[in-house]
């Protein structure tokens, strides 16, 4: 769960703060200095049982094998593209799983094959997106964005009708009718990813503007 | 305050009932205001106010080194920039980076260094630009403390915030905070500091001036005291920023306790 404090509400740590004095194992961005378990960055202290982690609020993506990210083909190289994923540096996409020759500026997806100790991706099972649009979102808010087995991702493409593809690196690819109204909701979730009840005022959110385009029909 | 006897001019730092020349008392801090996440393209940003001094610090980053030859393959590097602008000080200053700049940029840097995971992002740079739009003394303190929200706010993994302080004598009075009429003191001590409150540690230190050992030892003790309260305008303007943000004043809806999962 959530740390909660005596309001009950989140608490929001700072780099440098104390999580918990207690022995615990150590999950993600938290430090041990002199038995204590202190928090590495600005997030959400979270407390499972017996291990202590924060959820982070802000930064950049750091990969991780198995990801899917969304890039932007950069350049033409011999043997496949520099693409722009949102890293540290750009990746390259081979065009050996590519259907043909793609302009810079094209939308791709790939699965991370594998991420070497000095940062850099290896990137597999790419696949071109024709169209579309493509904003970003902040990196820590993509697992918001998903929801839990994909259920924040399920609402926002029934309720919006369009086709979406999530990257881990904060780029999120679009198609449908209705981007607009797809923008719009995934701004929600990233301004109150911190907040509860997200999926339930998304759902609340769409099934609103539906009514309200329902109504613009008829009138 | 400052009395004229003569042509010679004499400055009382602290008068008799406590107070020095603008009012404060001697371990007291000017108004310090500090703003998060005022620059949207960064990623991350903070605006702090203190007292007169008014700082702005931007940071870009971890991302790729360029030029390549400056990267490290163990670690990121953090390359700090303190500038003054033109307007920041009575008399136009030459834009140019001066021999003071530059120090200030390398010592400040390295600061921060300390405070930063670095090993964590070889390869890479983070990129700290710290502007300073006006000035009163203190600005090296300011900059840092600046500079260490924005990092914090760019989600970069610290160990510890970075808060600064400046402690010092003038007219033979132990004090905190000096301003620019107090350090031009003839027998001015400026101690410029930079601390991680939690873990205790002295990141930057400088210091000119003559001090006996004793004033030494307390001026230290004035600073660990007071950096904490530094540090908690930092704490408290980075949890404002997700305190009510976004929740249209409903604190229920948020504090309601129904968790919800991330997806790892």
């Amino acid at each position: 769960m959530i740390g909660l404090n005596e309001n009950n509400a989140k608490i929001v740590v700072v780099p440098g703060e104390v999580v918990t004095e207690e022995r615990k194992k150590l999950g993600q961005h938290v430090y041990l200095h002199q038995g204590r378990i202190y928090s590495d960055c600005l997030g959400m202290a979270r407390i499972d049982g017996d291990s202590a982690s924060v959820v982070p609020l802000e930064g950049k993506y750091v990969a991780q094998a198995g990801d899917l990210v969304v890039g932007v083909l950069i350049s033409e190289k011999f043997a496949g593209y520099t693409t722009d994923v949102n890293h540290f540096y750009p990746a390259f996409v081979s065009k050996k799983e590519l259907p043909e020759n793609l302009k810079p500026g094209t939308i791709v997806s790939a699965k991370v094959a594998h991420v070497n100790e000095m940062n850099e991706l290896e990137l597999e099972q790419s696949r071109v997106f024709y169209g579309g649009d493509l904003i970003s979102v902040s990196p820590v808010k993509i697992p918001r964005v998903i929801g839990r087995n994909g259920s924040m991702l399920e609402v926002l493409k029934r309720g919006t009708g369009c086709s979406m593809l999530v990257g881990r690196n904060g780029r999120i690819w679009l198609k449908g009718s209705n981007v607009g109204l797809a923008i719009k909701a995934v701004e929600i979730i990233e301004r109150e990813a911190h907040l509860d009840n997200l999926t339930d005022r998304v759902t609340s959110f769409l099934r609103e503007e539906g009514r309200k385009a329902e109504a613009a029909k008829y009138a | 305050m400052a009395k004229k006897t003569g042509s010679e001019e004499t400055v009382t730092y602290v008068d008799k009932s406590g107070k020095r020349l603008d009012g404060r008392k001697a371990d007291e801090l000017r108004k310090i205001k500090v703003e998060v996440g005022v620059i949207p393209r960064a990623d991350g940003s903070a605006y702090v106010e203190w007292g007169q001094n008014k700082v702005l610090a931007s940071v870009y980053g971890p991302r790729e080194c360029l030029p390549k030859h400056l990267a490290n393959p163990y670690k990121a590097i953090v390359r700090y920039t303190y500038r003054m602008a033109a307007f920041s000080v009575p008399d136009r200053k030459n834009p140019k980076p001066g021999r003071r700049e530059i120090e200030i940029s390398k010592v400040s840097g390295e600061a921060l260094a300390r405070a930063i995971f670095l090993e964590r992002f070889p390869n890479t740079a983070i990129d700290v630009d710290v502007e300073i739009l006006d000035s009163n003394a203190g600005t090296r303190v300011a900059a840092l403390t600046a500079a260490s929200v924005a990092l914090a706010d760019a989600g970069i993994p610290m160990r510890d915030l970075v808060a600064g302080i400046g402690v010092g004598k003038a007219g033979g009075h132990l004090l905190v905070d000096l301003n620019k009429a107090e350090e031009d003191a003839p027998d001015a001590v400026d101690i410029p500091m930079a601390i991680l409150p939690n873990l205790g540690e002295v990141v930057l230190l400088q210091l000119d001036g003559l001090m006996t050992q004793k004033e030494w030892e307390e001026s230290q003790k004035l600073a660990f005291q007071h950096v904490k309260k530094v540090y908690e305008l930092q704490k408290e303007a980075l949890k404002k920023k997700y305190a009510v943000e976004g929740n249209s004043g409903d604190m229920e809806a948020g504090a309601r306790a129904a968790e919800e999962g991330v997806v790892e």
